[in-house]
């Protein structure tokens, strides 16, 4: 019979082609097998073999206009090997790395391919892409690719092979928010009480029903010099330019609006308006500054006080917007900041 | 205290002239217990029993209470004290218990209009297979059922009815567990959390019950709760009986008099005491307590209590649905930030694949440790069987004018509400929602 059929991503770093240096590098079809790509077939008993490795930058990936570029290249490797599995990682708790495995990962399963991915589960991209897609876990660091690579693999063939897949806690995927009534090996009282017990031992334990949970952000670290602020304008509070070009929502946001302020100190009356859909806007727009104090920034700058102010403001609609949207908005603003060297935010809300 | 439990295995029940019970076998005469119950059937025009075996391909329908039946031979009080005498305390001497044997109430109370089984809080069908997809859900489809079949009195009302089904029940588990003096038991267990061991973390449990009135009750020493705060029990005490149900609104949410005496959570307290932890005790409340006032108030008083017992840890468990969580959560996490570490139990929601709404009507950022008993809000088809106990028609969807299907049919459920003990409040069941 023949072998089932692996594609295989990693990037710049495990393909030996650099470090951090190399991070910006678009997509890569390599000739041979690299990294835990060569390591995994081992797991396979012959019944699967990598038939390509591709890799990319991590901050390519991360970049939306550049990793969309890379898509038809992907369509086109995809029709050409026909892979029966798509496999990323492990990223243990790279962030970048991790988001390009999962996004890919997404992308390669929506296109119908069994597809999967491996990281620490703290890593921001397990959260960002859980919901459909199978991550395994890993330990934290590269330390523990030896305990995470026969998991993936074995995994990985499973789902090649169209077996059925059986529950988080015995495959070692993130459960993904799917829940199904079925009998546990111990009876509730057991369990009630085990946990307990591990509580008042100390010992780790995890709750079988996830909290609603509102996350702790740990706050960023505090800025020393103040004169090393590049500072960004970004408020909830709905502001956009005369007339909305951007057709933002009043309400239930899922993206931002981004406006140019280069050259001007204030938000000027007339020219600006707030389109919250949950709030009287009346006092904002007759001064929009109080929504984007471009006015005091500005002020700040000339000062000295900060070094200087993003070229554009970010503004979205606080009301309505579930949890995963916001995070999504949040995560796309701060990664744009990040890129542009941004250290420092005003956030306002209404 | 000490108290020791003796145990006596029901391997098969039988009808017989003369009650008895003999190597095993229970022998059952439906005329003697008619005549037991006699005073109190007042309002009760007919009964009669079925017995229920396991592996038979049986429903049970209108089911109330299910009750464990035992009879005290040693020790100041009688099992379930207060009913048939006075409130004395409980908890001590020797208890005899039928094992593997339940007494089982069944009947369609009145769906009334004007009175306390108004509204939401009306006696919805109970339904339980022993057979098939929902039979593991109680634990009742392992057991031998003797199930008293009820035919009330028109007219009367439902305090009533309630009292005196409640007090057959009893008498005729009292009736059945005394043929047992006679004999040795097959296993003796016993009960003690005297001693103390200083190095293991001492633990509670928080039991809150339900208490609406009428038919959405639960009573202590024979007297419903509706005035408790929070109060200490010795766990011996509910092996011996002093709670008894008297909840038929939510047949997933109730919580038999039968669990409250094996209650699984106390039982496994026990397993690990002087082992891995120190029971120090039960703190036992009302839930549904009506305004965030009394709710803080119960909360609150649960820990005081929890804190004069040292407790580094206790296991909160209720019975009842969103209103009740309310007040578990209270008590979590007012537990948790005076340092007392805390785990709980509850269905949750979450619909077809987990993934729709939320999982729970209410939680608390403490509550870190929540075990699932399973979801509630999954479907379930229930099969033909060969035999119904307790009425030939179900009754469903009262507040939607109601509907009554053929009870031995095919009939497909969105949720598990009418599916007795579907919502494992007191861990009693493996069902819990599985992740994937």
């Amino acid at each position: 019979m023949a072998k089932l059929k692996a594609l295989y991503y990693i990037n710049q770093f495990y393909a030996g082609i650099g470090g951090e240096d190399k991070a910006d590098v678009g997509l890569q079809i390599l000739k041979e097998k690299k990294g835990p790509a060569l390591g995994i077939e081992k797991f396979w008993n012959d019944e699967m073999e990598v038939v390509q490795v591709i890799a990319c930058g991590d901050n390519f990936v991360n970049n939306n206009k550049k990793y969309e570029s890379i898509l038809p290249e992907i369509d086109k490797i995809l029709e050409k090997i026909k892979p029966d599995i798509f496999i990323a990682g492990p990223a243990f708790n790279a962030g970048r790395y991790g988001v390009a495995c999962a996004k890919i990962t997404d992308y390669v399963r929506k296109k119908g391919i069994p597809s999967v991915t491996s990281m620490y589960y703290e890593n921001p991209a397990v959260k960002m892409y859980v919901k459909d897609n199978y991550i395994i876990q890993t330990p934290e660091t590269a330390a523990g690719m030896r305990k995470a690579l026969p998991k993936l693999a074995k995994f990985a063939l499973k789902l090649a092979k169209d077996e059925k897949i059986l529950a988080s806690r015995f495959e070692g995927y993130f459960p993904r928010g799917y829940r199904y009534n079925e009998y546990h090996e111990k009876t509730g009282a057991e369990r009630v009480v085990d946990i307990l017990l591990r509580k008042l031992n100390n010992k780790p334990y995890r709750t079988e029903v996830p909290l609603r949970g509102f996350e702790i952000v740990v706050p960023a670290k505090a800025i020393k010099d103040k004169k090393e602020i590049k500072a960004a304008l970004i408020t909830t509070g709905g502001l956009v330019p005369m007339g909305n070009p951007d057709k933002l929502k009043q309400a239930f946001s899922v993206t931002y609006g981004k406006y140019n302020i280069e050259g001007i100190d204030t938000v000027e009356k007339g020219k600006y308006e707030s389109i919250h859909g949950g709030y009287d806007t009346t006092i904002a727009d007759d001064n929009p500054n109080r929504l984007i104090p471009l006015d005091a920034a500005r002020q700040l700058e000339k000062e000295g006080i900060i070094k200087n102010l993003y070229s554009d403001f970010f503004s979205t609609c606080g009301i309505g917007t579930n949890v995963e949207n916001s995070k999504d908005i949040g995560y796309r603003m701060a990664v744009e900041l990040k890129e542009a060297g941004v250290n420092a935010a005003f956030l306002t809300s209404t | 205290m000490k108290l020791n439990r003796q145990y006596y295995n029901v391997k098969d029940a039988k009808w017989a002239e003369k009650t008895s019970y003999n190597n095993g076998i229970l022998y059952i005469s439906k005329e003697e217990l008619k005549k037991e119950i006699v005073p109190y059937t007042k309002n009760i025009k007919n009964v009669d029993f079925e017995i229920v075996k396991p592996g038979e391909n049986t429903r049970i329908i209108h089911v109330l209470d299910t009750i464990q039946p035992m009879y005290k031979i040693k020790g100041e009080s009688k099992q379930y004290s207060g009913y048939f005498g006075e409130p004395i305390k409980t908890g001590d001497g020797t208890t005899n218990l039928l094992s593997g044997f339940t007494v089982m109430e069944s009947a369609p109370l009145p769906w009334e209009t004007g009175s306390a089984s108004s509204g939401l809080l009306y006696p919805r069908d109970a339904i339980m297979d022993m057979q098939g997809p929902i039979s593991g859900f109680t634990p009742f489809s392992e057991t031998i059922n003797l199930v008293i079949i009820y035919d009330l009195e028109e007219g009367k009302s439902s305090a009533e009815y309630d009292d005196d089904i409640r007090l057959c029940g009893l008498k005729v588990s009292e009736f059945l567990a005394s043929k047992t003096v006679d004999f040795d038991p097959d296993r003796v267990e016993e009960f003690s959390i005297d001693e103390i061991n200083p190095e293991l973390p001492n633990v509670v449990l928080v039991w809150q019950c339900q208490n609406q009135g009428v038919y959405a009750n639960t009573y202590l020493y024979g007297h419903p709760i509706d005035n408790l705060v929070p109060t200490l029990l010795h766990p011996n005490e509910m092996l011996d009986g002093c709670v008894v149900s008297g909840n038929y609104v939510w047949p997933a949410f109730k919580v038999p008099t039968y669990l409250h005496v094996n209650h699984p959570i106390i039982l496994e307290l026990y397993k690990k005491h002087g082992k891995e932890l120190n029971f120090r005790g039960v703190i036992f409340s009302r839930s549904h307590n009506p305004s965030n006032w009394h709710k803080r108030r119960s909360a609150e008083f649960c820990i005081k209590l929890a804190q004069y017992l040292n407790t580094d840890g206790l296991v909160m468990a209720w019975e009842g649905g969103g209103n009740a969580a309310v007040d578990g959560m209270l008590t979590i996490q007012g537990a948790e930030k005076r340092g007392i570490k805390a785990s709980t139990i509850t269905f949750e929601f979450g619909g077809k694949d987990g993934t729709e709404g939320i999982l729970l009507v209410d939680d608390v950022p403490e509550a870190d440790a929540v075990i699932t008993g399973g979801s509630i809000e999954k479907t379930y088809t229930l099969p033909v069987v060969d035999k119904v106990v307790g009425g030939d028609v179900l009754r469903l969807n009262k507040e939607m004018g109601g509907y009554f299907p053929p009870s031995h049919e095919s009939i497909t459920f969105d949720t598990t509400t009418q599916l007795y003990l579907s919502g494992n409040q007191s861990g009693h069941s493996k069902l819990f929602a599985e992740e994937y």
